[in-house]
């Protein structure tokens, strides 16, 4: 007997001639390739945040610009009350744990490069600087910072790379959100057309389901049904969409290093970001598959 | 047998009315008791509401009003997985035979067994022998569409009876089949009450009725009587065929 067919079981639930099915695979393929390409960003940002931050984290310099005056001693002497005055206001910030001037020994060799060896400093009108050390969990304002300083001393400053990279901080973090925000927008949207497709199908098989629950099907056995099929499109659909995202990263990320070479190049994604980005697919099938599940048993328990 | 009051109830019904949406009673006060082991017609003209009885008892649908116990558990108060756990104890032949028509003959059968998560191996071997005794060996990757009525019939009742049940409910196995339930269907259904199958067979056939002196529960102006095989029928029963 031409038994050997049996052995290849036939959905009780012809799931894969819904129309719905390749609607869902191809929001989910398109859903998979923006989540990819947002958390590449987001990832590329985070790396640069901690670059970043790291160098802007624990120390900041300020500069005291030298006084000008025909008498060199004159002009010696002022610069470093302004140094001395600069020096007070850093002290009295409750940020501050210490503030060092540079001596001249140092400052001579930060300047040696331009100058060569051997120059005295105490003929030239040149800058004065500040190390100053922040105390461990400090998050000062510098704006504010850079305030305080003009008003104490108008030849003060801050180091303005600082100041600017702060700046992008908060930038690089406000676009960090805004990623995020997209990133749970695009799982919303997505487990939302899954639920509605899902619902749909179950109204379209209420024929088939109500034989199955006279026969002895529990819930369970259904929703199973749905998770398997919805779970394995969402795996498909993850996967094409992943394949379309990678070489779209790549050449997000050759663009970039063309126009920005210096900044953007701190932004590389490591062996643990791309990880995190190939999982994507098996990430959709499980959200797919959850979501279909609960939908299903949600909406059977209206039934008798 | 099933006048004997020690024997459990497999069904009970008190006070049962069900209705359709806010539509009139299409059965009311319904009180009934089936023993476990017992064998009865359900009788009425069309419309009479016998689909509905049968509909309550194969745990379809929940009264209007009263009380259902299956197996001696209230469907009110049971959760929707025990009811499935009943369900498995119950087969149904429906009027329309309900046939998935995308699958074969095989996994037709093999639904109830499957839906249970039996081993794949035992529900070849079960069902291969039961198709081969309703004489559908040669039809067992035929899909519906292609099969006869009175295949189809075949196909349903072996899907009905494939699990053993301990209840058993035809609705009608004769009304879209051009002539009556083969007798060798009808002696199955006689095989497995001896076994201790409580059977319940919607139909119109008086000669169904006639042949087998089985009791009737007969439905009439919204109520249910049961006529022993002893009254005459013909003037009890009224004209209940069209
Ligand atoms: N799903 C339903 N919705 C509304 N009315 C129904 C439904 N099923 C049956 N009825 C009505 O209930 C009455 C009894 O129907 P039914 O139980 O099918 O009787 P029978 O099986 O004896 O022919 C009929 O008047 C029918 O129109
Ligand atoms: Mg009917």
């Amino acid at each position: 007997m031409s038994n050997k067919n049996l052995i290849s079981r036939k959905q009780e639930l012809p799931l894969k001639d819904d129309s719905s099915s390749l609607f869902l695979q191809v929001m989910i393929c398109i859903a998979v390739f923006l989540f990819a390409v947002t958390l590449a960003g987001v990832l590329s940002i985070n790396s640069m945040l901690v670059t970043w931050n790291e160098s802007i984290l624990g120390s900041l310099t300020v500069q005291i610009m030298p006084v000008n005056d025909a008498n060199v001693q004159k002009a010696q002497k002022g610069t470093l009350e302004h140094q001395q005055k600069a020096l007070e206001v850093l002290q009295s910030l409750p940020e501050v744990e210490s503030v060092t001037p540079l001596t001249d020994k140092q400052l001579q060799k930060l300047i040696q490069p331009w100058l060569g060896d051997g120059v005295d400093l105490k003929n030239l009108p040149i800058p004065r600087i500040l190390d100053v050390k922040l105390k461990a969990d400090a998050e000062p304002d510098f704006a504010k910072l850079a305030e305080k300083l003009a008003e104490a001393s108008p030849l003060a400053t801050l180091d303005n790379h600082k100041l600017w990279l702060n700046k992008l901080i908060k930038f690089a973090d406000g676009l960090k959100m805004l990623a995020l925000t997209v990133l749970v927008l695009v799982i919303a949207v997505t487990s939302g057309a899954i639920t509605y497709s899902t619902r749909t199908s179950l109204g379209l098989h209420q024929y088939i389901i109500e034989i199955l629950h006279t026969l002895g099907a529990k819930d369970a056995y259904i929703a199973q049904q749905y998770a398997k099929h919805i779970g394995m499109l969402g795996f498909v659909g993850g996967i094409i969409g992943i394949m379309l995202a990678v070489p779209t990263i790549f050449m997000i990320s050759r663009l970039s290093e063309q126009i920005e070479g210096g900044i953007i190049s701190e932004a590389r994604l490591s062996i643990g970001d791309w990880l995190e980005i190939l999982s994507l697919p098996a990430f959709a099938a499980v959200i797919a598959m959850v979501t279909a599940y609960y939908t299903v048993k949600r909406t059977l328990e209206k039934m008798m | 047998m099933q006048k004997n009051t020690t024997t459990p109830s497999i069904i009970e019904m008190q006070n049962v009315g069900i209705r359709y949406g806010q539509g009139p009673e299409i059965l009311s006060d319904i009180k009934l008791s089936l023993k476990k082991g017992s064998f009865h017609f359900l009788t009425g003209k069309s419309g009479a509401g016998k689909t509905s009885l049968l509909s309550m008892m194969y745990l379809a649908q929940k009264p209007s009003r009263g009380v259902v116990s299956v197996f001696g558990k209230n469907v009110n108060f049971t959760n929707r997985d025990s009811l499935s756990m009943l369900r498995r104890r119950i087969g149904v032949v429906f009027q329309d035979f309900r046939l998935l028509d995308h699958l074969s003959a095989f996994d037709n059968v093999a639904l109830p067994l499957r839906v249970c998560g039996m081993d794949e191996r035992e529900v070849k071997k079960r069902v291969t022998e039961l198709l081969q005794w309703v004489e559908l060996d040669k039809h067992i990757l035929a899909t519906p569409a292609t099969l006869s009525g009175g295949e189809k019939q075949r196909i349903a009742i072996a899907r009905a009876v494939i699990n053993r049940p301990d209840l058993l409910l035809a609705d009608e196995p004769t009304g879209n089949v051009d002539n009556d339930i083969a007798p060798k269907l009808m002696k199955l259904f006689v095989e497995l009450n001896k076994l201790g199958t409580t059977v319940v067979i919607a139909t119109h056939s008086e000669k169904l009725i006639a042949d087998f002196a089985y009791p009737c529960l007969h439905l009439q102006n919204r109520n249910l009587r049961i006529l022993y095989p002893s009254s005459s029928l013909r003037n009890a029963g009224g004209s209940h065929e069209q």
